[in-house]
């Protein structure tokens, strides 16, 4: 199977570690991503509040270039995600004038939905050599991926199980929890910290309440601030993993502490304490 | 009515001493407009609040959400623009997905905020603004954004360093960039996108400018 990957500006810098988690779990699948060539930002959320042309024309250069290749695109990050699928929707109204080729028909899959489908979940069970057993995680999906509805095309935006699903198939044990689509402040908190520290506090707080262990998340910026906030806490540590970080760990018979030395709350302690890493 | 009418610009009075304004003086010129241009029904909205309970910095706003939407029906244009409400909106759409009327709230702020950039009137959010003003310079200059360089121009900028010294959180942010270049998240250097030139043409056309 092949798919055209598109990775956003993250994957190249805050999340890099995410970008290798990817590379390794697809490689396992068997599935090829082709990125996109030469791709450029989606634009996030400063193009649209800024400039609604540039917020449809930006991910539309991107679109074209998908539809070149003639596969189905995949996003890791929930915010180019919304985007790609905003500006779909724009292109097919046909509001605004754009130069590239494109007709928004390329299929957009964020990449927790694509690898939750029946089918991935059945792929995902069969490669697991070592499962998360015993490890108890809250699974975080933001805004950006579920909603608006509309646009994401999310039935369940207010309880998704897109991750928590992929987190099960894994071994681990997902606890359900009521902050799974709440706000963590996005990048407010680099204008405005007092604003953007008080929403994912509590995020935190709610997570540590339910009794997780660790938190799963798919977004860049949701891992960023969960897990900066937590820099300065000599009390609670709650490491925050990308869901490809987790599928990675079980499919490997052993995991490697160099692959979390990008966080800021060390997993590596909790992992051993777990039997999971060596 | 008296209350409605005094209830409705109470916020308004502590915020700029403005005289008492009537319900309907402006006729439906801005709604119309909004309307139109977000094609959103702005009419339908019967104040039930959902949107400002849903929101989750509601309380950081000068004007609520469901408030903003009766601004707009009333034509209280400045207001809005001028209001801190359409910086702080995350665009989270809690508000847009909780409406019973499908009433595109978040779609609405962000419109607002499309006019209040392209205004002449001082953001009250400075330092939000700023913000994303930054990003699309960074993202026009090399097609894609590398977050080093982001903070960098963004510190750099007169207000904000002017503001973060006045706080005396510059040196707190100094040394998280420096943690966060040990841990290997900010990366010097990242590869551009060969698109830059298409982009800054379509920015700079965005902008009204002949290319």
């Amino acid at each position: 199977m092949r798919l055209s990957f598109y990775p956003g500006c993250s994957l190249e810098g805050m999340a890099s570690d995410y970008a290798r988690s990817i590379d390794a779990v697809f490689r396992n699948l068997g599935i090829d991503l082709v990125e996109i060539e030469d791709w450029s930002c989606c634009g996030a959320t400063a193009a649209h509040s800024i400039s609604q042309t540039m917020s449809v024309l930006l991910p539309a250069r991107n679109l074209a270039a998908a539809e070149k290749m003639g596969l189905d695109l995949v996003s890791p990050c929930a915010m180019c995600f919304n985007r790609l699928r905003f500006s779909q929707n724009m292109i097919k109204k046909k509001v605004f004038d754009i130069p590239w080729p494109v007709t928004g028909n390329v299929r957009v899959h964020d990449m927790t939905r694509f690898l939750a489908e029946p089918p991935m979940i059945k792929s995902i069970k069969e490669r697991i050599l070592r499962p998360l057993n015993g490890l108890r995680v809250v699974c975080y999906y933001g805004c950006q991926m579920v909603r608006p509805p509309k646009i994401t095309g999310y039935t369940d935006y207010e309880n998704p199980q897109t991750i928590d699903r992929i987190a099960a198939a894994a071994g681990a044990q997902v606890i359900d929890w009521s902050y799974k689509a709440t706000c963590c402040g996005a990048s407010i908190g680099i204008a405005r910290r007092e604003i953007g520290e008080s929403l994912t506090r509590r995020i935190l707080q709610k997570a540590q309440q339910a009794g997780a262990e660790a938190i799963v998340v798919s977004c860049p910026l949701c891992q960023s601030n969960l897990d900066m906030i937590q820099k300065d806490r000599s009390k609670r540590h709650t490491p925050v993993f990308y869901f490809t970080e987790m599928l990675r760990l079980s499919f490997e018979e052993h995991g490697d502490p160099k692959w979390f030395k990008m966080h800021f709350t060390d997993p590596v302690p909790l992992l051993r304490a777990k039997g999971l890493l060596s | 009515m008296q209350n409605i009418i005094s209830g409705l610009n109470q916020a308004h009075e502590n915020d700029s001493g403005e005289e008492r304004k009537l319900i309907g003086d402006r006729g439906d010129y801005f709604l119309n407009r909004m309307q139109g241009e977000t094609g959103v029904d702005i009419s339908a909205c019967y104040q039930c609040e959902r949107c400002t309970n849903a929101c989750p910095v509601s309380h950081f706003m000068d004007i609520k959400p469901h408030q903003a939407i009766r601004y707009v029906q009333l034509g209280w244009r400045e207001d809005l623009i001028k209001s801190s409400t359409i910086w702080i909106c995350l665009s989270c759409e809690m508000c847009t997905t909780y409406c019973p009327y499908e009433v595109e709230v978040a779609e609405i702020f962000n419109h607002l905020r499309n006019m209040a950039a392209h205004s002449s009137i001082t953001p009250k959010e400075k330092s939000l603004a700023v913000f994303h003003q930054t990003f699309l310079e960074v993202l026009q200059k090399s097609g894609r954004v590398n977050e080093f360089r982001l903070m960098n121009t963004y510190y750099l900028k007169p207000d904000i360093l002017h503001e973060r010294i006045k706080n005396k959180t510059l040196k707190e942010d100094l040394l998280l960039g420096i943690t966060l270049l040990r841990k290997g998240r900010l990366k010097l250097f990242t590869p551009k996108s060969k698109a830059i030139k298409e982009i800054k043409r379509v920015y700079s056309q965005t902008r009204g400018e002949i290319v």
